[in-house]
C-alpha cells in the first residue's frame, strides 16, 4: 500500500479486501495501516521544514528581536536572562508522582500494559 | 513588524456573533467528524476527567485503539470486545486512540468552544489567542487545502475575524522555551547534580509529562523544569503582556489553541496559576477552531495573510519546528551550539535529529565542547524504552526529546483526522466481524 491518503476510495476498498483476506489467514494489518498514517504525517512534517527554511527572517530563537526585548539586560521584563529569578517564578514548574492511583488500579485487578 | 516575510494587509473587522445559536453544556456536538461533550471545567482536578472516552453504542470491537495506546488504558470490557478507557489515571490524554478509531466511536470529554464564543461576545473581556505551531500546518485541511498546507497567515486573520482582541502566538512562546530550556541544559551539562541530572528530558508534551509522573516517577528529576511553550506564553500573557498592552490581567481570557487533547489537561493543572490568575482559561484544538471559523460564517479561503501582534507574537524558524518530532531538539541545539562553542552556527539545519518515526539518536560535534549525545522519540511506547535505559543508569545521552504522538504534534490527537482512517472503516468492520466470529468459535 503506497499512499493511502491519495488513493481513490475504490482502490482503497480493494486493498482492504486483500487485507481482510490476510486477516483470515492470520496476518495483522495494523503495521501497514501505521505505515500509511506515517506517510500522511510526513506531508505535514515536510511542510514544517519548508516553512522553517523559507518563511522566516530569523531561524534561531536568540536572534528574534522580540526575544531580545524580553531578555534585555537593562529594560527587559526578564532582564536577569533565561533561568533567572523571574523566569523561575513564571516559566518553570514542578512535577508530581502520580503512581499511587495506578498501584491502586492494579490492586483492584485491572491489567495495564506498564 | 513580523517574524515571517508576509506583506501587511488591511485591518480586519470582527464578524457579528450575536445571532449564532449555541449548544448547551452537557450536550454532544460533532466538530470536524469528532464528537465533543460541551463541557468547560474550571477549578477541578484534571486527573478525574475522561478527556477521551468510547461511546459503547458506536464501538465495533475491532481493537484498533488498543494498538495505539501505550498504557493499556483503553481495553475490552466484555466478550464482544467493546472498549472503554477504564480509568482517567491510566490515560495520558494523547488521543491517539481517537485519531485512529475507524468507527468514530471515541469522543472528547471537554470542549470550551461555547465558553470561548461567550467571551468573544462579551465586550468587557479581553480575549487572547495563543495558537501552537502545529495548528497552522493542518487547519487548512478542514477547508479543502491539501494535507500539510501552511495556512499561518490566514489562521491569524481568522482569529482577528472571530473577534480575539490580542493575536499572540505560541511560536513566540516556543522561542522563549528555547532560551529557558537550552540554558537549563547547558547548566546541567556544566554542573550535573542529583537534583538536576543528565540526561535532560524535554517537557513540552503534557501526555509525556503525565506518563513520566505516572509510570516513571523516579525519573522526574530528569525532566526539564521548563513549562511547555503554552505554559510560558500564558504566564507571560497575564504579566508581561498585560503590562505591555496596559490591560488589567483580571479582564483577560487566554485561549490556548492546540493540535492536542492532553493540552486541556495541562491547562487545568492546579499549579498553572503563576501569573496570579489561571494562566490558561480555555484550551481548544485545531478541529474546534475550524468548527468555530465555519460556525461564525467566515470564508477561510478568501482571508488575507496576516501576522500576529509582534511583542508576544513574533517568531522564528526554530519555533515553528516545535510541531514536529525532533524539532524541539533542533531548535534547542541552534542555541546550545552557539553558547557552548562560542561560535556562530552558520547553517541552522541540523537534519540528523529530524525524526519521522520511532527513535533517533545522534552525536552532535560542537567545537570547544566535544560531542553532545542526543535522542529523539515519538510515541509513548518508544519513550518507555528510553526511560528504561535511564532507569538502568545506561543512558549515554545529554538531552532526550519525547513527544507522545508519532511524528510529533503535527499528528496530535486534536488535529483534523487522516481521511484514510475513516475510509478504512468498512474494511475494519469486516475484519472486526471476522475476528469476532473467530473469537466466538475459539470460545465454543
Ligand atoms: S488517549 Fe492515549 S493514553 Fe488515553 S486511552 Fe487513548 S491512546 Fe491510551
Ligand atoms: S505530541 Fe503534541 S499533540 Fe501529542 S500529546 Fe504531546 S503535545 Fe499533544
Amino acid at each position: 500500500m503506497k499512499n493511502i491518503a491519495q488513493m481513490t476510495r475504490r482502490g482503497f476498498l480493494k486493498a482492504c479486501g486483500i487485507a481482510a483476506g490476510y486477516m483470515v489467514l492470520g496476518f495483522n494489518m495494523t503495521k501497514d495501516a501505521i505505515a500509511a498514517t506515517m506517510e500522511f504525517i510526513g506531508l505535514r512534517q515536510k511542510s514544517v521544514y519548508k516553512a522553517d527554511a523559507t518563511l522566516f527572517k530569523y531561524r534561531k530563537s536568540q536572534d528574534n528581536p522580540m526575544i531580545k526585548k524580553l531578555y534585555d539586560k537593562k529594560h527587559g521584563f526578564l532582564h536577569e536572562g533565561p533561568c533567572g529569578h523571574m523566569s523561575h517564578r513564571l516559566l518553570h514548574t514542578n512535577y508530581y508522582d502520580r503512581s499511587a492511583r495506578i498501584k491502586a488500579l492494579k490492586e483492584k485487578g485491572i491489567k495495564l500494559s506498564l | 513588524m513580523s517574524g515571517s516575510k508576509v506583506k501587511k494587509s488591511p485591518k480586519i473587522r470582527p464578524v457579528d456573533l450575536s445571532g449564532l445559536k449555541f449548544d448547551k453544556e452537557g450536550t454532544m456536538k460533532k466538530m470536524e467528524d469528532v464528537d465533543y461533550l460541551i463541557n468547560a471545567p474550571r477549578g477541578v482536578d484534571p486527573d478525574n476527567i475522561y478527556f477521551v472516552q468510547v461511546d459503547t453504542s458506536k464501538c465495533e470491537g475491532c481493537g484498533e485503539c488498543e494498538e495505539h495506546c501505550a498504557t493499556g488504558a483503553i481495553q475490552a470490557i466484555n466478550d464482544d470486545g467493546i472498549h472503554q478507557v477504564v480509568n482517567p489515571a491510566a490515560c495520558m490524554n494523547c488521543g491517539q486512540c481517537l485519531a485512529n478509531c475507524p468507527a468514530g466511536a471515541i469522543y472528547e470529554g471537554v470542549s470550551y468552544v461555547e465558553e470561548v464564543f461567550e467571551k468573544l461576545r462579551d465586550p468587557n473581556t479581553v480575549v487572547v489567542s495563543m495558537p501552537a505551531p502545529a495548528v497552522r500546518y493542518a487547519l487548512g485541511e478542514c477547508f479543502g487545502y491539501p494535507t500539510g498546507t501552511y495556512v499561518g497567515g490566514k489562521m491569524q486573520a481568522a482569529l482577528r475575524k472571530l473577534g480575539f482582541d490580542y493575536i499572540w502566538d505560541n511560536q513566540w512562546g516556543a522561542d522563549v522555551t528555547v532560551m529557558e530550556e537550552g540554558t537549563e541544559l547547558i547548566e546541567r551539562i556544566k554542573h550535573p547534580s542529583k537534583e538536576r541530572p543528565l540526561p535532560q528530558f524535554t517537557s513540552c508534551c503534557p501526555a509525556w509529562i503525565k506518563f513520566c509522573e505516572t509510570f516513571y516517577p523516579d525519573l522526574i528529576p530528569h525532566l526539564s523544569t521548563c513549562k511547555s511553550p503554552i505554559g510560558m506564553l500564558a504566564a507571560l500573557a497575564k504579566t508581561y503582556g498585560a503590562e505591555q498592552t496596559k490591560t488589567p490581567a483580571a479582564k483577560m481570557y487566554t485561549v490556548s489553541i492546540m493540535p492536542c487533547i492532553a493540552k486541556k489537561y495541562e491547562g487545568l493543572r492546579p499549579e498553572m496559576d503563576d501569573s496570579g490568575f489561571r494562566d490558561i482559561d480555555a484550551t481548544i484544538n485545531t478541529r474546534e477552531l475550524a468548527y468555530m471559523i465555519k460556525k461564525a460564517g467566515i470564508d477561510f479561503k478568501s482571508l488575507p495573510e496576516q501576522e500576529p501582534d509582534p511583542v508576544l507574537g513574533m517568531s522564528t524558524g526554530a519555533a515553528t519546528i516545535f510541531g514536529t518530532s525532533g524539532g524541539v531538539m533542533e531548535a534547542a541545539l541552534r542555541l546550545a551550539y552557539e553558547v557552548l562553542s562560542g561560535q556562530k552556527l552558520t547553517n541552522p539545519d541540523i537534519k540528523v535529529v529530524r525524526t519521522h518515526e520511532g527513535i533517533k539518536t545522534a552525536d552532535i560535534k560542537i567545537p570547544n565542547f566535544g560531542t553532545l549525545k542526543v535522542a529523539v522519540a515519538s510515541g509513548l511506547k518508544n519513550a518507555a524504552k528510553l526511560c528504561d535505559e535511564v532507569r538502568a543508569g545506561k543512558s549515554p545521552y545529554h538531552f532526550i526529546e519525547i513527544m507522545a504522538c508519532p511524528g510529533g504534534c503535527v499528528d496530535g490527537g486534536g488535529q483534523p483526522l487522516d481521511p484514510s482512517i475513516r475510509e478504512a472503516s468498512i474494511c475494519k468492520y469486516m475484519i472486526a466481524k471476522i475476528n469476532k466470529r473467530y473469537r466466538k468459535r475459539r470460545i465454543a
